[in-house]
């Protein structure tokens, strides 16, 4: 190891190092803290945390002016692990500074897990109803349905990234084909809509609700409690012709009809759903107050499971605290509308999130081992000292 | 001996897997699935009721009296605003304006009929389903429908052209609840006027 490389060994390894990081993730705590007043909780943690930097808006160009938890987080499980790696030795007296540094590890490698691969969804159900599939608020897609058959339905929905690259679409996906293909003109992924005027032009459908309409591109929303309005042109190709061009937002309300070879389809763009191999019934909401005030004490769904694959019919009381896991997914209870008929659950998909479970139990046990060896250590060292005071006074 | 597999090969693995993940979420999705029961909620992709819409829309505003009990909240864009009238049960007031003839009144009709899961009607059917009443908002086309009798769904709306705007003001949901709501309903309609 030549000298420059055993100085950045050194730095990688250093304490110093380990303390800065920790002060750093200090004040991204504090700030995304703050910043949830202003951005909402998911736009705070994306902005500190989820990124590699903070950055400064200067206008024309942003320029990154502080770590974000991404970035600190990475060089901070680099230093455990250099440091791990070079000062700890394999022994069994350090076994226990072992399991805790693999627990950290593990913490670390969970929020990466997470930050990546978490999905935050929302099922809303009223009473009676069956619903099979969970939205995705933060995306949209747009969902061409095949409605022809009286008995189902068949969806291709086309993601948002594929909407903001435009282009042309085959609508295909795997061994089913349509004859169709969309041509997206325009996607924007937050509009005002207003009327066409000699000034503003229309977005150019000439099907459906958008005639006339004109669109301006504004920023998106980035508090919690807002949504984008989203708007796309599309134009549907069949057959070598244009059966005209659209446009979809997730603000017009129901799907648009259109036709071709004696089959019938509608067109939506709408919050990005997955379809669950199951279904979930909502058998009854209850919401129910503190007497004599409005003060809510407790919410709950009990809603009815059934899985056809498995043979799963039961039912589930989902209240607060107590998500219904299930198929990788966590359901807990999240709003509420409609006279107390609708029942909202925010639905999370986290392949990583019993990592921070194990990791703590990693570094809970690796204390105990700790503890335990310096306990018979100590023990040790006390009767050794004892017997050789024992020896002199004899 | 087990052959030593060196850290390059495992960072090509990892970054071949983050970047399969990646490319997963530009593919078109397919599913076939059963036909949605015909309720407001699985048919209409509009924002949900916990999140407010991003913006009001700039134009301005048809007004109404509201009738004892309905409250009213303010919608999105082209919700302009949502009605809450005083029964219980499954049901959805709203006031919705999208600009132009927003795909014309048989397709808005029928739009409305495909939701309580009726078939298509022409323009035929269309003139006999309608009937007209006067507002200070100008005359009002409304058009009541129902499926499936006292236990299933019913939507009674109205609709009206202003300032190129298309404003459809509308009940829908279960049968007996709009049934229960409808008088009232008519009222408001009736109230309707542009401020």
């Amino acid at each position: 190891m030549n000298k420059y490389s055993q100085k950045l060994w050194d730095a990688i390894t250093s304490l110093s190092l380990t303390i800065v990081c920790l002060a750093l993730l200090m004040v991204l705590v504090v700030a995304c803290t703050l910043a949830q007043v202003r951005l909402g909780t998911f736009g705070a943690v994306s902005l500190y945390m989820r990124a590699w930097f903070y950055w400064m808006d200067l206008g024309a160009f942003r320029i990154p002016i502080f770590p974000a938890g991404a970035t600190v987080g990475l060089v901070l499980m680099v230093n455990l692990v250099a440091a791990q790696a070079k000062r700890l030795e394999l022994s069994w007296g350090k076994s226990g500074i072992w399991v805790v540094h693999a627990g950290l590890i593990l913490l670390f490698v969970g929020e990466f897990v997470t930050g990546a691969f978490q999905v935050d969804g929302r099922l809303a159900i009223e009473e009676g109803q069956t619903v099979d599939f969970v939205e995705v608020p933060r995306h949209v897609e747009l969902a061409v349905t095949d409605v022809t058959d009286p008995a189902s339905d068949e969806v291709f929905g086309i993601p948002e990234t594929a909407l903001a690259r435009g282009g042309t679409i085959p609508l295909r996906s795997g061994n089913h084909e349509t004859p169709l293909t969309v041509r997206v003109k325009r996607y924007h992924r937050n509009v005002l809509f207003m009327n066409a005027g000699p000034t503003l032009p229309a977005v150019g459908a000439d099907q459906g609700a958008g005639v006339n309409v004109a669109m301006q591109e504004i920023a998106p929303v980035t508090t919690d409690d807002r949504i984008d309005t989203s708007a796309a042109v599309v134009e549907i190709q069949a057959g070598g012709r244009t059966l005209g061009t659209w446009l979809a937002s997730n603000a017009i309300e129901s799907p648009q009809p259109f036709t071709y070879g004696g089959r019938r389809y509608e067109l939506a763009l709408r919050s990005q759903r997955q379809y669950l191999p199951y279904s979930l019934t909502l058998e009854k909401f209850r919401h129910d107050v503190y007497p004599g005030t409005d003060i809510p004490k407790n919410f709950s769904s009990l809603v009815r499971l059934r899985n056809p694959g498995t043979g799963e019919d039961r039912n589930v009381l989902i209240y607060m605290n107590q998500p219904l896991r299930y198929d990788g997914k966590a359901f807990y209870q999240a709003s509420f509308g409609k006279n107390d008929t609708l029942s909202i659950l925010q639905v999370v998909s986290n392949p990583g999130w019993l990592l921070p479970y194990v990791s703590t139990v990693f570094v809970t046990l690796g204390l105990l081992i700790h503890f335990g060896i310096s306990l018979r250590r100590g023990v040790r060292r006390a009767g050794a000292a004892a017997a050789a005071r024992a020896a002199q006074e004899a | 001996m087990p052959r030593r597999i060196s850290w390059k090969t495992h960072l090509i693995a990892v970054a071949c897997l983050l970047g399969a993940a990646a490319c997963d979420r530009d593919e078109i999705a397919y599913f076939r699935v059963p036909k949605p029961a015909p309720t407001l909620a699985a048919t209409a992709p509009a924002p949900a009721p916990d999140v407010a819409p991003a913006q009001r829309p700039a134009s301005g505003g048809l007004r109404w009296t509201l009738p004892a009990g309905w409250t009213e909240a303010p919608g999105g864009q082209m919700r302009f605003a949502t009605l809450k009238p005083p029964v219980l049960g499954k049901i959805d007031g709203s006031v919705v304006v999208l600009p132009g003839p927003a795909g014309g009144e048989l397709a808005n009709v029928n739009r409305w009929r495909n939701q309580i899961g009726l078939p298509p009607i022409d323009e035929a059917g269309l003139a006999t389903a309608r009937k007209v009443i006067q507002t200070k908002a100008g005359p009002l086309k409304i058009y009541d429908f129902t499926n499936g009798g006292k236990d299933g769904s019913r939507v009674v709306a109205g609709l009206t052209e202003s300032g190129g705007n298309t404003w459809f003001v509308k009940l829908s949901g279960d049968a007996g609840s709009v049934g229960a709501a409808r008088d009232d309903f008519m009222k408001l309609l009736r109230s309707l006027r542009f401020e």
